[in-house]
């Protein structure tokens, strides 16, 4: 299959692109912001017979409240993210996640439905929807289903998800006014970069440093997003003092098991697991006391 | 020309911030890059590199490709009409490899074809049955007996040793000595145009070839050698560039180019190089290693330097044995160290190719004497400014390598600059401010040289033509191209000035074997000098032709004739260019003038330097502070100072391109960049892996030139500055995370992984010494 010989169809809806799935089988493959399938077009791992461009359905993209949940379309750009109050004040970590996805042109093009479509471990949204709770529902012109994120996921670059669907919403728990959220990574520099490590922590505070319970994940350090449940579990032990954190960032890298590749050593990762497990608690200690 | 460089108050251009003349056209996009260019009737070409990194070619068979619908022809080894071979000193890369492969950037067959991916397809329906052999990729181990020899005269591709004095007494009175080992990546030019360009031949049998590169004269000869065909029937067009830094001064494509060029029934052909095939066939820069022993006294008088330096010059010499020579020539620093044992060796292996890149061989060996210079300081317990100063040459005196160092030295003046700026004399108030507890700041300086031209042996001359256009203006023609570095502006400038008109008369062309004499290449910091005084040399003559012609036409002597602003003026009459131009057209006079200029150099060659000494260094001291995350092993570099010695500064402004660009550059080079290779492959793939500086990783720069010392050769005073505005940063960079951790890095680059470790160590170290 050539490049120039590829088909692209930029169906007019939702229930038109599922149909076009439905018709073309494994000859078509969905491509949204295209920020990672025309690079792996280019590399000549992608080569669908057929395109199917989901790009502009505008009823894919959106950030709304209701029921006591936020629903996001799998069409919000990482921008779109980045700018919305609501997720600001309500999830700051899946905020925070998105303003490190790649370049400002990646997070005006990338979108949150396709960094979870790509499944990559180093993706950059997925452990903040990790600690939100999220729940991905998926459709397919035989109706819908509802997958919890950890559930999603079945290895590097492989989902629960079937060639004839898509996924139409991301749901997630909005934060409590006493929870709160960080997203810390480590990339070979600031800008422009694919994690090594990084991870999403959200606490539920009760008064000063005490903590009523929580959420970590941890991205690039397994075959999938890694919740550090040992970690969460001693969260809520004595008040996160400076000496706890420290105790509880030295459990990170027993929950963890990374690979060496040409970005890091599996050691360097381990180490660094504990590292930003270290920082970003105590930079979430900070900014709830002046909170 | 000495009067206008002895009175710089009345220059009108010279030293001015003057706007780049390229600039607009640069950042609106309006200008066309060659390899932006599309031609109708046009046809694509690609090149088939190795599978191996090295192999024996049992044989290649190009049917299949060549009956490939689309496409226009396959060339291999026996298309070529004349010498298979190109090099800038020893022709030792073939254009298309008959019988070995040597790397995975070797090139084996070429295609053109209809479309770019006809080409793609074409190439691999190319079968070469390859003998794998086990690749060499320790320089080391290539050195030895055991190793297959890679090319007829062995895997040394270059030995060069200066000695002076007696190193072994010197060590044995030294009251102090420093030893250690440094490693240094293998930094890739990662210009954002990558290697590309058209190749063309016209019904008479004219081949022009429009593609970037650092000296058009030449890439003509190695052209013209590899068909067998007359060089000046062959056109090369070679600037503009979208970067180059030294990697696009050896041939990158212009053989392929002409070569296709002359089997495409006269349609113009097309090669750009994706990003990840010019990763694996560009050239980059030598990995070193460099073993150094440094003596001093207790007051902190440097007795001896010992130094052996091991480069991987990769499958291919390029330009190797002259960076190892300028190496071993810098190894001691600017300073005057009288004992000296200095070892360089430019080794062949299978990875990849290395070739010149900016700083060129200095960069490897200025970590190690300035780390050592750091480490005396320390136990000497002497400021690291006072060491250096103590040691550093002046004019007129004699350097470590033995030459009385005749031209200007601003070293010196640039230490007491670093001494005396607010980051240095308020250093540890800055240190004291981090921004959380677990990081650490550290300010340290390195000081560095880098000769300026070619070293002894090489002709080194420039050339400049000036010519009165109908419209008024003039046209500065100079064979040197515009690599980003800002000369063409400079050569206005000083066209300008000595013309005594407004520089928007001033039009320049650069890099064009039509329209330019041969200038010499665009390295070795020569550009700006070298250009610029031979327009400084051309320039005089056309004010003759204009005093001249005007008193022709005003029929007056030419002493009664002045230069004024814009126009000639005699007894109260003015006479514009327009005017002068139309006299001169209708007498059918040439309005064209050149000048001339040949680089001054030293007479004698320090025996078995390789060219060693320059005549001409530029100097440059930089003062960093960095912030080190050591929970993470992240450094953050906040703040350079860049003191450059470049003689009379031309264009503020384009210093500042210069020293800003290099800092960045040098920040690259000491905490992120290396082209990873593995067993002859490249593990690095493209820019997904190969980190550079971003926005965010530039600190706040400071520029502090030291004039006082113009250059007499100069045009104005210049010297060349682009080199080393990029070295002493490593070094200082290095020292800055010592002084700021504890952790001496000598493995570059200082990722945050080599950092961490090394804290990791520390750590380790202090809960053993305190059981």
């Amino acid at each position: 299959m050539l490049i120039s010989e590829i088909d692209v169809v930029s169906p007019s809806s939702l229930n038109e692109a599922l149909k076009i799935l439905d018709i073309q089988g494994q000859k078509a493959k969905v491509i949204a912001g295209g920020t990672d399938a025309a690079v792996r077009m280019k590399e000549g791992k992608w080569l669908p017979e057929k395109w199917v461009n989901i790009n502009g359905l505008k009823e894919l993209r959106y950030i709304i409240e209701k029921d006591g949940a936020i629903h996001i379309g799998p069409l919000t750009r990482h921008t779109d993210i980045v700018r919305s109050r609501l997720l600001k004040e309500k999830a700051d970590v899946l905020t925070e996640a998105s303003r490190e996805v790649g370049a400002a042109q990646m997070q005006n093009m990338g979108t949150i439905g396709g960094n979870i479509g790509t499944a990559s471990p180093a993706g950059d949204t997925i452990p903040a929807l990790y600690v939100l709770n999220a729940v991905i529902e998926i459709s397919s012109l035989n109706g819908k289903r509802l997958i919890p994120i950890e559930e999603f996921f079945i290895g590097p670059g492989r989902t629960v998800l079937k060639q004839n669907e898509i996924i139409t919403n991301i749901i997630i728990q909005p934060q409590d006014e006493n929870e709160i959220g960080i997203f810390q990574k480590l990339g070979p520099r600031k800008a422009q970069s694919i994690s090594i490590v990084n991870v999403a922590i959200s606490l539920i505070m009760g008064s000063d440093r005490q903590c009523l319970g929580g959420k970590i994940a941890f991205g690039s350090v397994g075959p999938t997003i890694i919740r550090a449940k040992k970690c969460e579990s001693i969260l809520k032990l004595s008040p996160l003092t400076d000496e706890a954190i420290q105790n509880i960032a030295k459990v990170a890298w027993k929950e963890v098991m990374p690979i060496s590749d040409v970005r890091a050593s599996a050691e360097y990762r381990r180490d660094m697991a504990s590292s930003l497990l270290e920082r970003g608690l105590y930079r979430l200690m900070r900014r709830w006391e002046n909170k | 020309m000495k009067d206008i460089i002895n009175n710089n108050q009345s220059l009108k251009w010279v030293g001015k911030r003057v706007q780049r003349i390229d600039g607009p056209k640069k950042v609106t996009g309006e200008l066309k890059y060659m390899t932006d260019y599309h031609f109708e009737n046009m046809v694509w070409g690609k090149v088939l590199r190795s599978k191996y990194p090295y192999a024996r070619i049992k044989s290649i068979n190009t049917e299949k490709a060549e009956q490939l619908d689309g496409v226009v022809c396959v060339l291999t080894h026996k298309d070529i009409p004349g010498f298979n071979g190109f090099g800038i000193v020893v022709p030792d890369q073939p254009v298309l490899c008959s019988n070995i492969v040597r790397c995975t950037g070797d090139a084996v067959a070429l295609v053109a074809a209809e479309t770019e991916e006809i080409a793609e397809l074409a190439i691999n329906l190319i079968e070469v049955d390859y003998e794998p052999l086990d690749p060499v990729t320790d320089p080391e181990k290539a050195m030895t007996e055991s190793a297959p020899s890679l090319h007829p005269d062995g895997n040394i591709h270059s030995h060069v040793a200066i000695k002076n004095g007696d190193i072994d007494q010197a060590f044995a009175e030294a009251d102090i000595i420093v030893e250690n080992t440094f490693y240094s990546p293998r930094q890739m030019h990662a210009f954002i145009e990558t290697e590309g360009g058209w190749g063309v031949m016209d019904d008479d049998g004219f081949i022009t070839i429009r593609c970037p590169g650092q000296y058009a004269y030449r890439d003509r000869m190695q052209i013209a050698r590899a068909l067998a065909y007359n060089p000046e029937r062959i056109r090369v067009i070679s600037s503009p560039l979208g970067g180059a830094f030294g990697g696009k001064d050896e041939i990158t494509v212009q053989i392929y180019l002409a070569l296709l060029a002359m089997n495409t029934n006269g349609r113009p052909v097309k090669i750009h190089l994706s990003r990840e095939e010019s990763v694996i066939a560009g050239i980059k820069r030598h990995p070193f290693k460099v073993h150094m022993k440094t003596a001093a006294k207790k007051d902190g008088t440097l007795i001896a330097n010992q130094v052996r330096a091991v480069a991987d010059t990769g499958a291919y010499a390029s330009l190797g044995g002259a960076v190892i020579a300028l190496a071993i020539e810098h190894a001691c620093g600017p300073y005057k160290i009288p004992n000296i044992d200095l070892d360089g060796y430019c080794v062949y292996t299978n990875n990849g190719i290395a070739g010149a890149f900016r700083g060129f061989g200095v960069n490897q060996v200025c970590m190690g004497i300035e780390t050592h210079m750091d480490m005396i300081a320390e136990k000497l317990e002497i400021d690291p400014i006072e060491l250096r100063k103590k040691n550093v040459y002046h004019q007129g005196e004699v350097s470590s390598v033995g030459h009385v160092v005749k031209s200007s030295v601003g070293t010196f003046k640039t230490l007491e600059t670093a001494e005396n700026c607010d980051l240095w004399v308020n250093r540890e108030k800055y240190k004291a401010d981090v921004s959380e507890p677990w990081k650490k700041r550290g300010v340290a300086l390195a000081t560095s040289f880098h000769g300026i031209g070619m070293g002894i042996g090489l002709p080194d001359y420039g050339a400049a033509t000036v010519e009165l256009l109908k419209d008024g203006t003039f046209l500065v023609a100079v064979g040197c191209e515009e690599i980003g570095g800002g000369n063409g502006t400079a050569y206005a400038q000083v066209a300008a000035e000595i013309l005594n008109c407004d520089i928007n008369k001033i039009q320049v062309v650069q890099g064009d074997t039509s329209l330019t004499m041969d200038s010499g290449t665009v390295t070795a910091s020569r550009s700006t000098y070298t250009g610029g005084r031979a327009v400084a040399a051309a320039a005089p003559n056309m004010v003759n032709l204009l005093r001249k012609t005007a008193a022709e036409i005003l029929k007056v002597l030419i002493t009664e004739v002045s230069l004024a602003e814009n126009c000639l003026i005699a007894n109260d009459t003015t006479l514009s260019y327009e005017s002068i131009y139309q006299y001169l057209y209708e007498h059918h006079e040439d309005t064209k003038v050149e000048g001339h200029f040949i680089l001054p150099k030293e007479k004698t060659e320090i025996e078995g330097s390789g060219g060693a000494p320059h005549h001409l260094y530029g100097y440059l001291t930089h003062v960093v502070m960095v912030e080190v995350d050591t929970l993470t092993g992240e450094t953050d570099v906040l703040r350079v100072v860049s003191i450059p010695d470049a003689g009379k500064v031309i264009n503020p402004q384009g210093l500042e391109g210069q020293t800003e660009g290099g800092a960045i550059m040098g920040i690259g080079y000491t905490l992120y960049e290396d082209v990873l290779i593995e067993n002859g492959y490249h593990k690095t793939r493209n820019f997904t892996d190969y980190i550079i500086p971003t926005i965010r990783e530039t600190p706040f720069i400071e520029t502090f030139p030291v004039e006082d010392a113009p250059e007499q050769s100069g045009p104005f005073g210049a010297k060349g500055i682009g080199e080393v505005v990029m070295i002493p940063i490593i070094p200082a960079i290095m020292s800055a995370i010592y002084d700021a951790t504890g952790a001496r890095i000598k493995h570059l680059p200082a990722t945050p992984e080599r950092i961490f470790n090394a804290l990791k160590e520390i750590k380790k170290t202090k809960i053993h010494t305190s059981r």
